[in-house]
């Protein structure tokens, strides 16, 4: 088996990764600063109704800005940067096709600044919720995936490597079924009438279970054990991970319309192998703190692992949430609630952000020999941490509040009302997100490699 | 071939696995609803009714309400459980997933007061005191003139600028007429 620890490179080796790779950076801490300044005008705004009354600027257009921003401007983004590394680095040649990753780049970042444009004036697919822009844009978005696949997969194709190291399976699988599933959820020819809808929660649901948590997983699969200086636990739960991630994601979409006329057969089968999940979840979660076991005076003392550890903790509550959430009973009490805002936000901000932090902060630095003070990196640890935390835990009892109301059968204003206080909290938290990214963009500031250093080159240690 | 050291073998079973189900679990179900006829007596909209949907889809209203009833107690209030026959004249299907406000399936027979409708969309405060609802100003003029040509909207002094009147544009009347086309068709027994 080849290790993540293997670093013997080429000379000369990844100077243009590594700026491709800061470029999605810098790219995915734009967008992410963007992303959290609509969430917050949204947030405000449900608390405050009447501020920023602008059509350009009304909540129902907003929301689904937020969304698109923060899924495929931040995440993708910054996920693609480390993964761009994480193939060149195991497959051990340099990256193949840069040119190609840094056009999907640009088509991409064309893509997000007209998805703001059309969404501000309400051009829109409607509230289908990841799909809502306009099939050019769409097009735009899957040509710069393309482009980028093209890059990783000739990058592993070119490999000195005898295996494909794990990392590498997550990666190519995430970038080969997004791209099939982006087409399917755009193809019109079955989307009739409830069609759409079937396509729908097929669509939501694999677009985060198939594009961002393989992502992440490929990434750490490097990551963690080249942070903790030991190969990965097991190399088997990874593969294990791997196929049932695949086999039971793809399978379980259904479980956003529980209760509606979709076949109740797809229904019940997607609560079904939404218990199914757990497999690759608890495989994952226990391969990474099985590998950290042992290492926890290390842990101790290094805010970038912790970074990581909270983001496998926020993998297993979100995904073991997620499974308890399909089942019809509590379908009942948390369906339509804010609950769900919650669990989304437990998963791409608890899970996925934390991993994305956790893996710059503990690479970057090994690679560019430049980072960030460890009391600058703490203190956007604990602002988004504690301000996460905040928002994740008002919001869920905002969604269980506006359940309890509706099965107590009072009016529906009356869980308005229970849930207005938790909505403020909600905002505070989000602020403290906010200030965090604030930081966050710094500290990136004080990683990027300098232009035309030779102490580039090669990996070292930060002083 | 080992898909340990085969990249072309492990992208295609990646590849082609995920083609399978996805056919299974979406594709072919997709096809086989899409089939289902429209409810006994669902007729397309007017163009007024249509006109008022494209705004509703443009403001992102699907984002805080529901057209979608499950066949639950829990949501008795809002009508009779929606069936995919409700759905098949429509693009897109507007049932949601939140419910920030109430569902809309049968709110036409609700709420099917014009004058009420026209002021909640102007600001919805005016008649929920505690909603957090958007209003939607850009679809009313303000008009000093006291006896404007149009529908007049009774906005509440407080809510509106001092010594205006408010008028509906032909938008709103719209959106309105959508609002009260919402009303569930009665099911064949």
């Amino acid at each position: 088996m080849s290790t993540a620890n293997d670093r013997e490179l080429p000379a000369g080796h990844e100077i243009d990764t590594q700026r491709l790779m800061f470029a999605f950076f810098w790219w995915g801490g734009i967008w992410l600063l963007v992303g959290t300044l609509y969430g917050l005008i949204a947030a405000v705004k449900l608390y405050w109704p009447d501020a920023f009354v602008h059509p350009l600027l009304s909540f129902g257009r907003i929301r689904p800005i937020h969304t698109s921003i923060v899924l495929f401007g931040w995440s993708s983004f910054a996920l693609v940067g480390l993964a761009l590394f994480v193939v060149s680095r195991t497959s051990k040649v340099n990256l193949a096709l840069p040119q190609a990753a840094r056009l999907g780049m640009w088509l991409w970042n064309a893509a997000l600044v007209t998805a703001i444009v059309t969404l501000s004036l309400g051009i829109s697919r409607g509230p289908q919720e990841y799909r809502e822009l306009i099939w050019p844009i769409a097009l735009l978005y899957g040509v710069g995936l393309a482009a980028i696949g093209v890059s990783m997969i000739a990058t592993v194709a070119r490999r000195t490597t005898s295996e494909i190291y794990v990392s590498n399976w997550y990666i190519l699988g995430a970038v080969c079924w997004m791209a099939t599933l982006f087409t399917i959820a755009y193809l019109p020819f079955y989307q009739d009438g409830l069609g759409n809808i079937v396509i729908q929660g097929y669509y939501m649901h694999t677009a985060v279970g198939l594009w961002f948590t393989p992502l992440v997983l490929g990434t750490l699969y490097y990551a963690l054990p080249r942070m903790l200086g030991k190969p990965i636990y097991s190399y088997a739960l990874g593969v294990l991970g791997f196929w049932t991630n695949m086999l039971f994601y793809t399978l379980i979409g259904a479980h956003h319309f529980i209760f509606s006329p979709v076949p109740w057969w797809l229904q019940t089968t997607a609560i079904l192998f939404s218990v199914g999940m757990m497999v690759p979840v608890w495989a994952g979660t226990g391969n990474f703190f099985l590998t950290a076991r042992g290492s926890w005076p290390a842990v101790r003392r290094s805010y970038p692992l912790i970074f990581v550890l909270v983001g496998v903790w926020g993998y297993a509550l979100a995904s073991t949430q997620g499974t308890i959430e399909a089942f019809r009973s509590a379908n009942i009490y948390w369906h339509f609630t804010n609950f769900t805002v919650g669990h989304s936000h437990l998963a791409m901000y608890g899970f996925v952000a934390f991993a994305i932090w956790g893996a710059m902060y503990g690479l970057v630095p090994r690679i560019t020999g430049r980072g960030p003070s460890p009391a600058a990196i703490s203190l956007h640890f604990w602002l988004a941490f504690l301000g996460g935390s905040l928002y994740i835990t008002a919001i869920s009892i905002a969604g269980v509040l506006q359940g309890a109301s509706w099965v107590a059968g009072e009016s529906f204003i009356a869980s308005v009302d229970a849930a207005a206080p938790m909505w403020l909290w909600r905002t505070v938290g989000g602020f403290m997100m906010a200030a965090s990214h604030v930081v966050f963009f710094i500290n990136l500031w004080h990683m990027q490699p300098l232009t035309d250093s030779p102490a580039v080159m090669g990996e070292r240690v930060p002083a | 071939m080992s898909l340990h050291t085969d990249h072309r073998a492990l992208l295609g079973v990646a590849f082609g696995g995920f083609l399978i189900l996805s056919t299974i679990i979406a594709v072919l179900p997709a096809f086989e609803v899409e089939k289902i006829p429209p409810n006994q007596g669902l007729a397309a909209a007017n163009a007024a009714v249509a006109r008022g949907r494209a705004l509703y889809v443009k403001e992102g209203c699907g984002v805080c309400h529901t057209q979608f009833v499950r066949n639950l107690p829990v949501d008795a209030p809002y009508g009779r459980g929606s069936v995919a026959g409700d759905y098949a004249l429509e693009d897109p299907p507007l049932l949601g997933t939140q419910r920030t406000g109430p569902d809309l399936a049968n709110v036409g027979r609700r709420q099917p007061s014009e004058t009420w409708n026209l002021i909640h969309l102007y600001n919805p405060r005016a008649v929920v005191p505690t909603s957090v609802m958007p209003g939607y100003p850009w679809y009313f003029e303000e008009s000093i003139d006291a006896d404007p040509d149009g529908t007049i909207v009774p906005v509440p002094d407080g809510f509106k600028p001092a010594g205006v009147t408010i008028v509906a544009t032909e938008a709103a009347m719209d959106l309105v007429r959508y609002l009260q086309s919402l009303q569930q068709a009665e099911l064949a027994p």
